[in-house]
């Protein structure tokens, strides 16, 4: 895990001790801190991080539903990563703005910190052979239409390669 | 699936439950929201001084990605009296009013107030902000405000900048306003002194002031509770500075009362009286940092500001806040504020009889030197649909005094400094629709 | 002025960004009465009742903080 940010010392053997504490939780998993993509290799994945406190969150909910909805069937896979350390705002914020994607809990941050996520929303968009292929921060509602014909773009790819 | 950072399973999990479902339907509009903050105020000073009722509201919509609109109305009727700047005295004193057809008393022994101030004052203000780019934001503002003897007109404008993923924010802003001063009975040439009832020769026409101001800050989140915002501000005002209706005894040099004078007809002042000189300009110049932290739920804020200018005045202003929730959906608000100012260069409490005139001259209280207090206490409670009310509850107390020099013969036994204390009362309620 | 220069260049310029949080970190400073505009019209109410009884008038304005979403 790469900390980049210069803490006091106290705080760094907090988070260090923490990290031990969640890893060990982890058992089964041998790389508890990364997204397993392999799983989607053939399609493109969008991952979103999101948290409760984020106002434009709320508004890009909709869109996902949206966007996985309309592409399942070309291949699109969307998962919401959700960032809070309490597990009952997230479940609020699930109850108001209703996902129909998988959500993935990163309380502690790990995969937050893994992606390096730059801002809140971020979306990455992973292709058909896993690599990274576009990073979106925040969501605009004057953006949707251009994101989505990027995503019918790299769908195409998907079609072709079956 | 709770907080597990085992991924795969949870992954799994998911998308297998997500496997049966159909197509879900197409994302509803979001709706903008209108929100409102409104506030009913009562401010009373002691002594029959002045009184202020006044209503605000502050209506906020948001539109689409971080696009925000902002208005302010606020309606506020003044009545009372305001110390004048003359001194007090051991015998009754007449003036005449600023409009110049009638005059008012003070008793022996009172501080001579102004009593003829009603007035009632219409403030609008609107403004505009979004995002120029990913990291910037712009903000353009107009304001607007009149009472029967006061006109103001300005316009402002921001710029923002996000460093450090947003922990850093810098911003820099300009303001220009121009505003129209029509006293009653005219603005009084300075130094005129007062006439008897009828007599306009001591006074002007219109008059009015410009004012730039420039605005540079730092935002910096400091830690997880933490944020901090330090500004620079500048200010530059020109024009008619003068308060029309302030004015400065002139009194004898040895027993340091004010110099009789005979009225036509007992119309008019029976005391020897000048209205205040300022400059035609003032710059100003401040810092201000505040510190807002949360404790887990309790929330505090603490700032200062100090600000100095070229009329000699220094000011240090500490404020601190500590918003603390009781149970969810109530909360009290402590607060504390401390105020300390120098006098200005040209503050006298009175004009000497037989002296040359100082080229500049008010006995102004508020450009006087003068600690204030204020405690206060806020109240909020937030209804089922997500409203507010809350209610605040102040008092505030100015006390002051002249240099020892200026303080001349039998006015050492007289309250030299007008000291005021004030109540503020608020009602306040916010609501979305 | 110059104070207030040199720690807004060494907060932009400062690669470390040794004060901070990061993005996925903002839960407590998204809340509202976290906002340095908490109490917009409190604080424009007493800006008026205080610069009608003193000297001194304004210094606070602006953004940031907050979420820090978008």
């Amino acid at each position: 895990m790469d900390m980049k940010t210069c803490r006091t010392p106290a705080l760094k053997i907090v988070l260090v001790a923490w990290m031990a504490v969640v890893t060990t939780c982890a058992s089964a998993a041998p790389a508890a801190d990364s997204l397993d993509l392999a799983r989607y290799r053939g399609k493109v994945v969008l991952v979103d991080f999101w948290a409760s406190w984020c106002t434009p969150c709320r508004h890009s909910f909709p869109w996902l539903n949206d966007m996985q909805a309309k592409y399942a069937k070309q291949g699109l896979v969307v998962i919401g990563v959700n960032v809070d350390r309490e597990h009952a705002d997230a479940e609020r914020f699930l109850h108001e703005v209703p996902a129909r994607f998988p959500i993935v809990y990163d309380p502690a941050g790990t995969l937050a910190t893994t992606y390096d996520v730059p801002g809140m929303p971020t979306s990455f968009v992973f292709g058909p052979d896993g690599k990274l292929l576009g990073t979106h921060i925040g969501f605009k509602q004057s953006s949707r239409d251009e994101r989505e014909a990027e995503l019918q773009k790299l769908l195409l790819t998907v079609s072709r390669s079956n | 699936m709770k907080d597990k950072p085992n991924l795969n399973a949870a992954i799994a999990a998911a998308t297998c439950a997500l496997l049966g479902t159909s197509a879900a339907a197409g994302a509803a509009t979001e709706k903008e929201r209108w929100s409102f903050d409104s506030s009913l105020l009562y401010y009373g000073e002691s002594d029959s001084r002045v009184q202020d009722i006044s209503a605000a509201i502050l209506a906020q919509r948001d539109f689409d990605d971080e696009r925000k609109l902002s208005l302010n109305l606020t309606a506020d009727t003044l009545t009372g009296a305001s110390a004048s700047g003359a001194t007090e005295l051991n015998r009754p004193q007449t003036f005449t009013s600023p409009s110049g057809k009638a005059i008012y008393n003070t008793p022996a022994g009172a501080v001579p107030l102004d009593d003829t101030f009603k007035d009632t004052r219409f403030a609008l203000s609107g403004s505009w902000t979004q995002p120029l780019a990913r990291l910037y934001t712009f903000s353009g503002g107009l304001g607007f405000s009149t009472e029967y003897d006061y006109t103001h007109l300005g316009a402002n404008t921001s710029l923002a900048r996000d460093f450090n993923k947003r922990n850093t924010t810098l911003s820099i802003g300009v303001a220009y306003s121009q505003d129209d001063i029509k006293p009653v009975g005219g603005a009084p040439i300075p130094f005129a002194q007062m006439q008897d009832v009828g007599n306009l020769t001591n006074k002007r026409g219109d008059d009015s002031k410009d004012v730039l101001d420039l605005l540079f800050g730092v935002t910096q989140v400091l830690g997880r509770n933490t944020v901090l915002r330090v500004n620079y501000s500048y200010s530059d005002s020109s024009g008619y500075l003068n308060d029309p209706y302030k004015l400065l005894s002139v009194v004898d040099p040895v027993t340091g009362d004010t110099v009789a004078r005979v009225a036509a007809g007992g119309q008019g002042p029976n005391g020897v009286y000048r209205y205040e000189s300022r400059p035609d300009s003032r710059t100003k110049q401040g810092i201000y940092a505040e510190l807002k932290h949360a404790f887990g739920a309790p929330v505090m804020q603490l700032s200062y500001r100090f600000m100095t200018d070229d009329w000699g005045i220094d000011s240090n202003t500490l404020e601190a806040k500590l918003r603390w929730p009781l149970g969810a959906d109530n909360f009290i608000e402590p607060q504390l504020r401390y105020y300390t100012q120098s006098e200005a260069d040209f503050y006298r409490s009175s004009l000497v009889a037989g002296q040359a005139l100082p080229e500049y001259a008010s006995a102004d209280f508020r450009l006087g030197n003068f600690d204030a207090v204020t405690v206060g206490m806020k109240f909020g409670h937030r209804t089922e649909a997500g409203n507010e009310w809350s209610t605040r509850l102040e008092y505030y107390q100015q006390s002051g005094d002249v240099p020892r020099d200026q303080v001349i013969g039998n006015q050492a036994n007289r309250e030299q400094y007008p000291d005021l204390s004030a109540v503020i009362v608020q009602f306040g309620y916010r609501f979305g629709l | 002025m110059k104070a207030i220069l040199s720690i807004a260049t060494f907060l932009v310029v400062s690669g470390c960004s040794s004060l901070g949080v990061q993005p996925w970190e903002r839960d407590v400073l998204a809340r509202p009465e976290m906002s340095l505009d908490a109490n917009a019209l409190d604080a424009a109410i007493d800006d008026h009742i205080y610069f009608s009884k003193e000297a001194s008038s304004g210094g606070r304005g602006f953004g940031g903080g907050g979420c820090g979403c978008n």
